[in-house]
């Protein structure tokens, strides 16, 4: 701390503090508490006066320009406005897109199959681990159904309906059929009415109890059936001549376990029925008929092999 | 054109008015407030508030008219202020709206002060006004008045003594 307590200034020690020079604690050493205060008050007493008796003309040119910026300010809340209106426009308009564009999908998980009324009373059951997609809006004009994995449909009469797949596209008019679309495997069962099935290479008509089956690349085939109905809508799957791949896959799909393929040939042809209540029953009926083991190594997932 | 005059919504008269009251309102507002800057805000207020009623004022009673305004708007600002003050305590946060050392700056004193200013003697007050009007440094005044800077000091510290004095106890 300086020190102005010296004879020298003690003359203008006020003069240096008014300037800045000498700091308010500095000051309050120098004189008593009444002057001290009485100092503090002149100082700002000056400041406040000197502030008061500044021009008004600034101000009149801030409150000149307030009143011009709120005049003016009529047309950009206008303009505002009518971004907001041609925002919310878009907005609704985003929004019916969304809702004409609306794709409703449904899907079924292991083991699970779902029955599903459209919106024409058309029905569609689900098989496990499938999906289907569809769009609702303009579904009376234009019935089509994006369909992974396996269905059975009760299609109403109508318009044309049509399930398209991976593996290609079935077109009724109002009939009952079973599409089977895993992977590189194509079946269409027709079991009421008459069934188009348009695969890359051949078109089919099917008549009641007619399938067409594809796998893997390999020409499609024309078979007949002697059910009613698909079995897997009671709990069962039932399978004709079909590569034991895809009823590894079925089993998979349905009972949300896997396969340890390595030592047995997947091509094998399987005929027969898995339940899906039953993985032992499943497993028993699968395996045993081929000679094939099934040990369960690790959780969920099953070794199989070729018995000794 | 007389009426013209007397037309508060005419541009010419409005800024008329506003150069007639604008610094009284302002000390008004100030002694009110306190607060230099707020007294500044309202005053501004005060005056695109007359603008906006420019025609149902009568020119008569546009003084008190404006006062009157001025008036409420500090009363509301008072009141606006308490509800922050309120929320902030509830927030329990620190007010420091004030200075703890706050100096509370009457007219009486400030028209006392200005009469002092008036009455010093012709060398302090030479000084005086020059540093604080013209804002000069005590070096410049030196330069100016062709005296040392030591002797500029002196008439300060003198005047501000003499105006300790005058104004008595505070």
């Amino acid at each position: 701390m300086k020190t102005f307590n010296t004879n020298n200034d003690s003359d203008i020690f006020l003069a240096k503090w008014l300037e800045g020079e000498l700091s308010d604690n500095e000051l309050k050493n120098l004189v008593s508490e009444d002057d001290f205060s009485a100092y503090l008050k002149l100082r700002k007493g000056m400041d406040v006066s000197e502030k008061l008796d500044a021009p008004i003309t600034d101000t009149f040119e801030k409150i000149q320009n307030k009143i011009e910026d709120r005049k003016q300010k009529v047309k950009p809340l206008y303009k505002n406005w009518s971004i907001g209106i041609a925002a919310s426009i878009i907005a609704l308009f985003g929004l019916f897109m969304f809702l004409d564009n609306d794709k409703v999908s449904i899907e079924t998980g292991f083991g699970e199959s779902r029955s599903i009324v459209l919106l024409d009373g058309s029905e569609v059951l689900l098989n496990s681990k499938s999906q289907i997609t569809y769009n609702q809006d303009g579904w009376d004009k234009e019935r089509t159904i994006n369909l992974v994995g396996e269905a059975y449909f009760k299609v109403a009469k109508g318009e044309k309906f049509t399930v398209i797949t991976d593996n290609g596209s079935v077109t009724v008019l109002g009939t009952q059929f079973n599409v089977n679309s895993t992977q590189d495997f194509f079946e269409v069962i027709c079991y009421e009415g008459k069934v188009g099935v348009k695969t890359t290479e051949y078109d089919y008509v099917l008549l009641p109890a007619d399938a067409v089956r594809k796998v893997n690349g390999y020409p499609s085939e024309v078979s007949k059936t002697s059910l009613n109905e698909p079995t897997w809508i009671d709990g069962e799957s039932t399978f004709k001549s079909v590569p034991l791949r895809y009823v590894i896959i079925a089993l998979e799909d349905q009972y949300n376990i896997s396969f340890d393929t390595i030592d047995i040939n997947d091509a094998d042809v399987f005929t027969g029925s898995f339940p899906h209540n039953n993985l032992n029953i499943a497993l028993k009926t699968v395996f045993e008929t081929l000679n094939i083991t099934y040990n369960e190594k690790e959780n969920r997932n099953i070794k199989l092999g070729y018995k000794e | 054109m007389p009426k013209d005059n007397r037309n508060i919504c005419h541009s010419k008269t409005f800024e008329t008015i506003y150069n007639l009251y604008a610094k009284d309102i302002r000390r008004f507002l100030f002694f009110k407030t306190q607060n230099v800057d707020r007294a500044e805000d309202i005053l501004q207020e005060v005056f695109i508030k007359l603008w906006d009623n420019c025609s149902k004022v009568d020119y008569d009673k546009v003084k008190s008219y404006t006062y009157t305004i001025a008036n409420n708007m500090f009363l509301n600002e008072v009141k606006h202020q308490k509800v922050v003050q309120s929320f902030n305590k509830h927030n329990k946060k620190e007010s420091t709206n004030e200075s703890p050392e706050f100096i509370l700056l009457e007219k009486e004193f400030m028209e006392k002060l200005q009469n002092t200013i008036a009455r010093l003697p012709e060398k302090q007050r030479e000084v005086f006004l020059l540093n604080r009007i013209e804002k000069k440094k005590y070096k410049e005044i030196a330069i100016n008045l062709n005296i040392s800077v030591k002797a500029v000091e002196k008439r300060m510290h003198q005047a501000l003594v003499i105006m300790r004095k005058e104004i008595g106890n505070v």
